[in-house]
């Protein structure tokens, strides 16, 4: 990508990313980096699935440190929100695909989309799939119960996710039998959800396995079943001792490595897809995280840092961070039972993640088959005819701004889509080529497939 | 394909884009399909000279004056004349024999062994395919090693940890759209000239990515308005065929596919799952199978591409031997593969199993079918079994 001057020079100097003091310290815009359309555009990809124009102009004129704050905490009334499509949600639970069209829909018109993000996150952290669950209201449940969390305290958040029938019954951990404990469960626990992988021995996962047993999925609850649970001396992670699940948690939490793998997790997600950080950077946050595991100042930190601002374009959009952020920036709305079956199509079956290391993600999202997909997809949802209907218009987008007249309509697109990120003979072609009469429909699918729309 | 330096302006990588395609000329491919319900490999390769094939099956039977026959008292079902050709000029290998110990006689749970490979770990999370695919998949690389074809869900064999492997509908689903050529024309790579080292390499990527997949379905478009001017190409009239048309025309348009994945029976009726009024429908599939194979392997023959394919049928277990009082059979264990194509030692291979030293009913294997995965893995498409199959198993001798 040419980038624009004013976006090369906020990068910052690499003995500044060597310095987790200023990379974590919140980035204050000055004459070297300042505050732009094209970072508040960033802040909205990442914290939000992307913004519209009036979302943008707010946050512009904000200054980041608003910006920011507005984004973690809307003015907006969430909780009845939530809780009417909590209600939906459950209500269609006896369809497979009535689970993932309600969050779909709910990603289009949440007041607070950092949530669905971060629930998201969770989702793709605590990878269970409905594959092997086969039940889509165990699975609305689950997700529910991320999304509460999501911004809570992780301990909480963790130890409640072992107590959802649908996580048991997706790590085999159905019945946590004394006599057989659930080796792969604890593994899971150990490799994915907390210490990561080549922090622990196999003897530790049977230790940890021990330390779980009793616990039973009966009638769709997760049970305590005390004379199932191994009451003998276990060794766990260096200690020695008569532990059950609450200890096995509370030694998972002591471990640093827990910490600074939630930390690396949060820096892929939000962050930088393209380098891996340095220990250095993740160990202070790291430290500050595991005092109390607090998520929203975790988070909160990340999206105010240096770094975060430096992250720019080093990451690639999901399939449903492209077409939900396509649909947001229209303000419209489309089909969603629909929309997830094309997401799935595309890579991204919610409920469905491949393993339990969720996505990939990066450029595997990437493929030869999977750029015309998106293409397809992008055309379909502003077509304004077929299966997506007429509700997602980028004339009636752009005439709310004011900008009605073709060439004018063209240019608010461009200015919504890319902000000033984008090769200046891209943007001549784009706005000298065609002709005036050319749909604005055709003109917005096209933009949905240059290569820098994929980027988030 | 070669990596692009960051610098190299457009034309260069046009060029070296279609010295890479050029390149992949050499790259074996297998063709899977799955014969969905449990395939009565009695009636397909029929033992017509055994006593107790007749008894058993007084109406089933297929008689020697109506088999296809092949050699050691073995014929092919009648409906099948396609494939005995292929026998014939030696491009069909039948493994006999082939299941696994305590195999399942469960649908789903023995189908769910054959696309692990891993009979009985339920907690397994990925397909033999998918692993064979995600160990082929290159980062920064935007070829899809596999693809599924067929109106149903993709099967569990694909199911991958990273890559994305696309489920194709309908074969004109990826043709481009017009916006998407364009966006490639509009933004093409290698317009990053002096970008710093260690930049962000994704805008170049999806340069590329774009530029790639765009060049590459405009060659697949070349090659179906070629196939459309010849009409039908010599398919016949079958889904199964028109699959295969398409998986040809993939394989012409070298767009680094090694492995595609069809299927037979599902979606429908039945399909291979024979428990009543077997012998109508299970003809119908098999002269299906048949025929379209052949016209498969006969139109790769025509664009010289056969000897870079093998096919591989599988099914997720065989059937009784006797029938069941409803002119059909039921679930049994082990049945045969069929291999077919370019660079195969044709004829048969091991012994046909015993009906008289049964299985609760059913023929026991010989063969176990992790060993014509660990042939076409490590002999034909050079990949390494041990990392897919997680142990090493003797390949079979099939391979020219």
């Amino acid at each position: 990508m040419q980038e624009p001057a004013q976006i090369g020079s906020r990068k910052a100097r690499p003995e500044d990313l060597d310095d987790p003091s200023w990379a974590w310290a919140p980035y204050r815009p000055d004459g070297r980096r300042p505050w732009s359309l094209e970072l508040a555009a960033h802040l909205y990809r990442r914290g939000a699935f992307g913004a519209n124009w009036g979302e943008l102009e707010h946050a512009l004129a904000d200054g980041p440190e608003l910006a920011v704050s507005k984004l973690l905490r809307p003015k907006a009334d969430v909780a009845p929100f939530n809780r009417a499509y909590d209600a939906y949600e459950k209500a269609a639970a006896g369809s497979a695909d009535g689970v993932p069209a309600w969050w779909l829909r709910r990603l289009l018109e949440t007041p607070h989309p950092v949530l669905e993000q971060m629930t998201l996150f969770w989702h793709n952290h605590f990878a269970i799939t409905n594959a092997r669950v086969k039940n889509p209201a165990m699975m609305c449940r689950y997700l529910q119960l991320l999304r509460r969390n999501a911004l809570g305290r992780f301990d909480a958040l963790l130890e409640s996710v072992l107590d959802e029938p649908a996580v048991l019954i997706c790590l085999g951990a159905r019945a946590n039998r004394k006599a057989r404990p659930c080796l792969d469960g604890a593994r899971a626990l150990m490799e994915q959800w907390t210490l990561g992988p080549g922090r622990f021995s196999e003897p530790d996962v049977q230790g940890a396995a021990r330390a779980w047993t009793g616990w039973f999925v009966s009638q769709d609850e997760a049970h305590y079943i005390p004379r199932e649970h191994d009451s003998g001396a276990k060794k766990l992670l260096g200690r020695e001792g008569d532990f059950d699940r609450k200890d096995l948690l509370r030694l998972l939490l002591e471990q640093p490595a827990t910490a600074q793998l939630l930390v690396r997790k949060l820096y892929r997600w939000f962050v930088s897809e393209t380098v891996s950080p340095p220990d250095a950077l993740v160990a202070p946050l790291a430290a500050d995280f595991a005092k109390d595991f607090d998520l929203a100042r975790l988070l909160e930190t990340v999206l105010r840092s240096n770094l975060f601002f430096c992250g720019y374009r080093q990451k690639i959009k999901s399939p449903v961070q492209f077409a939900v952020g396509l649909v947001r920036a229209l303000e419209g709305t489309v089909g969603t039972v629909r929309l997830a079956s094309d997401l799935a199509d595309l890579g991204q079956d919610l409920f469905q993640p491949p393993t339990l290391k969720g996505w990939a993600g990066g450029q595997c999202w990437i493929n030869r088959f999977m750029l015309p997909g998106r293409a397809k997809l992008a055309e379909e949802l502003l077509a304004g005819s077929g299966p997506y209907g007429a509700k997602l218009d980028p004339a009636a987008t752009a005439s709310k701004y004011g900008q009605s007249a073709p060439g004018a309509a063209r240019r608010f697109l461009v200015q919504l889509f890319f902000q000033g990120d984008l090769p200046e003979e891209t943007r001549q072609a784009l706005l000298n080529g065609g002709s005036a009469s050319d749909s604005l429909r055709g003109f917005g699918g096209l933009l949905a497939a240059l290569p820098e729309w994929h980027l988030a | 394909m070669l990596a692009f330096s960051p610098v190299a302006p457009g034309f260069l990588g046009r060029t070296a884009l279609a010295a890479a395609a050029q390149s992949q000329d050499r790259d074996s491919v297998l063709v899977v399909i799955q014969l969905s319900g449990g395939n009565d490999g009695l009636n397909t390769v029929v033992p017509y000279e055994d006593d107790a094939y007749h008894r058993n099956r007084p109406t089933l039977r297929l008689t020697s004056e109506r088999v296809l026959k092949l050699e050691s008292g073995l014929g092919l079902h009648p409906e099948m004349t396609a494939l005995l050709r292929l026998y014939r000029e030696g491009h069909l290998a039948i493994v006999q024999g082939v299941g696994y110990p305590d195999s399942n006689r469960d649908h789903e749970a023995a189908m769910r062994d054959w696309h692990t490979a891993r009979p009985g770990e339920t907690l397994t999370q990925t397909g033999w395919l998918g692993r064979a695919i995600d160990r082929a998949c290159k980062t920064g690389q935007t070829d899809v090693p596999g693809v599924f074809l067929g109106p149903i869900p993709s099967p569990f064999g694909l199911q991958t940890e990273e890559a994305i492997v696309p489920a194709i509908k309908s074969s004109d689903q990826w043709l481009p759209a017009g916006e998407w050529a364009a966006a490639s024309r509009l933004d093409p790579p290698g317009s990053t000239a002096g970008a710093p080292a260690g930049a962000n390499p994704l805008p170049e990527f999806l340069r590329r990515a774009t530029l790639d997949a765009s060049a590459g379905a405009a060659r697949l478009q070349a090659v179906r308005q070629g196939a459309a001017a010849r009409g039908t190409d010599g398919y016949p009239d079958f889904p199964l065929a028109r699959t295969l048309q398409s998986v040809a025309q993939f394989i012409r348009a070298d767009l680094g596919i090694r492995i595609f994945f069809a299927e037979l029976g599902g979606g429908g009726i039945g399909g291979f799952d024979t428990h009543a009024g077997q012998a109508a429908n299970h003809g119908a599939l098999l002269r299906e199978l048949s025929e379209s194979v052949a016209a498969f392997l006969e139109g790769l023959r025509r664009d010289r591409l056969l000897d870079r394919v093998w096919l591989m049928t599988f099914s997720e277990f065989g059937r009784t031997l006797s029938e069941n009082g409803r002119h059909g059979t039921d679930h049994g264990a082990a049945s045969p593969v069929f291999l077919a194509g370019g660079g195969l030692k044709g004829g048969l291979v091991g012994p046909h199993p015993s009906l008289t030293d049964l299985e609760a009913n059913a023929p026991k294997f010989h063969t176990d079918f992790r060993r014509v995965y660990a042939t076409v893995l490590d002999r034909w498409l050079g990949f390494d079994s041990l990392q897919v199959l997680g142990r090493k198993l003797s390949p079979l001798d099939l391979a020219v």
